[in-house]
């Protein structure tokens, strides 16, 4: 039960500005995972929380109590590395026990513990094993399993699960989704994987250099996007943007693309360069769509349940994701609820 | 390519058995056997032979009896029949010829068809040769003081280069110059303050050189690259410039002939070094494991000592094991500080001893052997915690 506001946060190192002007109101136990290309600065926001990296400018709030000077240790957060960073001289009981033994708690309060959040990770037959003597999933459990331990307001993950293969990586996800479920509690989650953010996040924060782009729920993101950034970096393959040419604006609602005519019910859009994004799958092989155009294929990549086709028409490059099963025939359709319509700055042309 | 090499082969091999038999001749000589020559020829021609034969007999007898064959002729021909030597010279060729054999067993015609076989012969050997002649070079000193301690004052004067010890005079004389250095010599009390300057030389280097490798490593202070690049500045003036201003200095303040005296230049000449060893070992520790004990509510002094120290051991019993050494055979500070022998470190009482014409020369060997002993004993032992790889498994890597 805790909930986290940023006012006005501001961090650089030297001259090099890494955040600026970050603002943010949290919601009470929730998922939020930030999500961003590296070196946007979302470790660092974390680090931040943590209290790892001083806060230059603007306040961090935990429950309304601003924590900009609070020492780490005190504030209420626990936080799972990259990198694990298990002591590798302790074994698993002590090293998630760490933490209670320096705050001197009894030893039974520690050893429920330890024995609880064991029994959540299903680590209780690692005990007594050395870090070294565990594969990278068990390492990332017993992480988290430190963490737990803590009883923290907010859990803090830097990008849990980037050392782990993709299999691992996959069920670890499920394991931290079905974790928020079983003990409510804030958690941040720092991921440049879009997968991990739609399928883990309550909301997401989308990051570009240390600004945010958006902010919601995984469909809001998908079906919604403010900006071509945000459009792109949620999806894959990722959505097509075409360019409109200034001419190609015939009117104040309708466009020519691709050898179409298509008219907007209602969006009033200016003479002026547009750019039209078309997700991958909402392209349609045989299908009956409003618009349709007879593209080149140039590639098919075969995924076993979906290809991805890419296709060229006139000097448009784009790719579409289609069941395996479907023929391409030689047209390729679309529908108007699928184009989203972005201004010559990338913002998101809506009524 | 495979005749070529065939030579090539023999002919490194003969050679590395010249070296052996001759090194083997040097000791018997210094052991009082009078050897006419050397008969490098006939060795040289008997040694190309057997590295032929090798070849050609590879796989058709047993190695062993190969051995023990070669080794045999080889006897027979250079003790027996070119000249009448002892029967334990003629052991100890055995069991060199033996080795020899064994050792050019793995070389046989399939692999030195293979073009660059010669070179991969050639550096095999060169290695045996290295580790063979350089712990010759460094063993046999030691043996010499070993042997020289083990003998009476009698047997020195009448064959100073015997080199042989005299199992027959038992015990209580083979040991009688050790017993005589501790009764007459007071190498007791030399060992005691040796042990204790050294050990104190230790604790007082690492109890400094901990914080300061943690802070130059890791913390952010003024003047911090200034400080990790001067560390090694103090070793750019050579011992001897400093010692006179130091006699002046602790003449006045009454260190001289006092065990703080010795520690405090100890410590300083150590310190840097082991500054400077221990600061690039912490700086491979993974920065996120000190975040980590951070969170855990560690203070500065809880990371050092429960998450440094215990993972930087090997690092740490190094620079023990180097000051330690450093110290317990330091000779320049000591020869110049003490001049009383109630506070004679070990190398400064040898020197005492030495510079005195009558003391016979069986004692100050008995001394080199004690003063030399414990440093091999503590190295033998502390090299189990020489082990790297102790933060394995802590961090992705």
């Amino acid at each position: 039960m805790a909930n986290i506001k940023f006012t006005g946060v501001h961090k650089s190192f030297g001259s090099n500005k890494i955040i600026t002007d970050f603002n943010l109101l949290g919601k009470e136990d929730e998922f939020l995972v930030l999500v961003g290309p590296s070196g946007c600065g979302k470790s660092t926001l974390l680090r931040m929380i943590a209290g790892l990296e001083k806060i230059d400018e603007g306040e961090i709030f935990i429950n309304d109590q601003k924590i900009n000077e609070l020492h780490p240790s005190k504030r209420q957060t626990a936080m799972v590395f990259q990198s694990y960073a298990l002591y590798p001289h302790m074994n698993v009981y002590e090293n998630m026990s760490f933490g209670l033994k320096i705050e001197k708690r009894p030893k039974e309060e520690i050893n429920t513990k330890v024995m609880q959040a064991a029994k959540i990770l299903k680590i209780e037959e690692l005990l007594e094993r050395k870090p070294k003597q565990l594969s990278g999933g068990q390492r990332q459990r017993v992480a988290i399993g430190r963490a737990i331990t803590r009883n923290p307001k907010i859990f803090l993950f830097d990008e849990p699960l980037s050392n782990l293969d993709a299999a691992l990586r996959a069920e670890m996800r499920v394991e931290i989704s079905k974790l928020h479920n079983q003990i409510k509690t804030n958690m941040i989650y720092v991921t440049h994987d879009q997968v991990e953010a739609m399928t883990l996040a309550d909301r997401i924060v989308i990051l570009n250099q240390g600004n945010i782009e958006q902010v919601g729920t995984p469909e809001e993101i998908y079906n919604d996007p403010a900006n071509i950034f945000v459009a792109q970096f949620i999806g894959t393959p990722k959505m097509n943007i075409l360019e409109v040419k200034e001419e190609n604006v015939v009117s104040g609602n309708t466009i020519k693309l691709l050898g179409n005519d298509i008219q907007f019910n209602d969006l009033k859009i200016k003479k002026s360069k547009h750019f039209v994004g078309i997700r991958p799958e909402h392209l349609k092989a045989n299908q009956n769509t409003k618009f349709t155009f007879n593209p080149e294929i140039e590639l098919i990549e075969n995924l076993g349940n979906e290809k991805i086709v890419y296709i060229k028409k006139d000097e448009y490059q784009l790719s579409a994701k289609i069941p395996s099963n479907v023929e391409i025939g030689s047209s390729i359709g679309f529908d108007l609820d699928d184009i989203f319509i972005f201004d010559a700055d990338g913002k998101r042309v809506k009524q | 390519m495979k005749i070529k090499n065939t030579i090539l082969f023999s002919l490194i091999a003969t050679f590395f058995l010249i070296f052996l038999v001759s090194i083997w001749k040097i000791l018997a000589t210094l052991q009082g056997l009078t050897i006419k020559t050397f008969n490098i020829e006939i060795i040289f021609i008997i040694g190309f032979l057997i590295s032929l034969f090798h070849l050609i007999f590879n796989d058709k007898i047993k190695p062993i009896y190969k051995s023990i064959i070669f080794s045999s002729l080889f006897v027979i021909f250079d003790g027996y029949l070119i000249q009448k030597l002892p029967l334990w010279y003629n052991v100890g060729t055995f069991l060199i010829i033996y080795f020899f054999v064994s050792k050019i067993n793995k070389y046989n015609f399939t692999n030195l068809k293979e073009e660059h076989s010669t070179q991969v012969i050639l550096f095999d050997f060169l290695t045996l040769f290295g580790i063979l002649f350089f712990s010759f070079v460094i063993l046999f000193p030691f043996y010499m003081m070993l042997v020289t301690s083990f003998k009476t004052q009698i047997a020195l004067l009448v064959n100073p280069l015997d080199f042989s010890i005299n199992f027959g005079q038992g015990l209580k004389d083979l040991f009688n110059s050790y017993f005589v250095i501790f009764k007459s010599y007071n190498f007791g009390k030399y060992i005691i303050t040796s042990t204790i300057v050294s050990v104190g030389t230790v604790i007082i280097t690492l109890l400094f050189a901990i914080p300061a490798a943690y802070a130059v490593a890791r913390l952010n202070f003024f003047g911090k690259t200034f400080l990790s690049t001067s560390i090694l500045i103090i070793y750019m003036f050579p011992a001897i410039v400093l010692v006179i201003p130091l006699y002046t200095i602790f003449s006045q303040l009454g260190l001289r002939n006092s065990i703080e005296g010795l520690l405090i230049v100890y410590t300083a000449t150590t310190l840097p070094v082991a500054i400077y060893m221990l600061q690039g070992y912490f700086k491979s520790i993974p920065k996120e494991l000190e975040e980590a004990a951070i969170l855990d509510r560690l203070s500065w002094f809880g990371i050092i000592t429960k998450i440094i120290i215990p993972l930087s051991i090997p690092a740490i019993s190094s620079v023990a094991l180097y000051v330690f050494m450093i110290a317990w055979n330091e000779f320049l500070f000591s020869l110049m500080f003490l001049d009383n022998p109630n506070s004679f470190t070990l190398s400064r009482a040898i020197q005492y001893l030495s510079g005195d014409a009558e003391t016979p020369r069986q004692y100050l060997m008995a001394g080199s052997v004690i003063v030399t002993l414990p440093v091999l004993f503590i190295f033998v032992y502390f090299e189990k915690y020489l082990v790297s790889g102790l933060t394995a498994g802590s961090v992705k890597g």
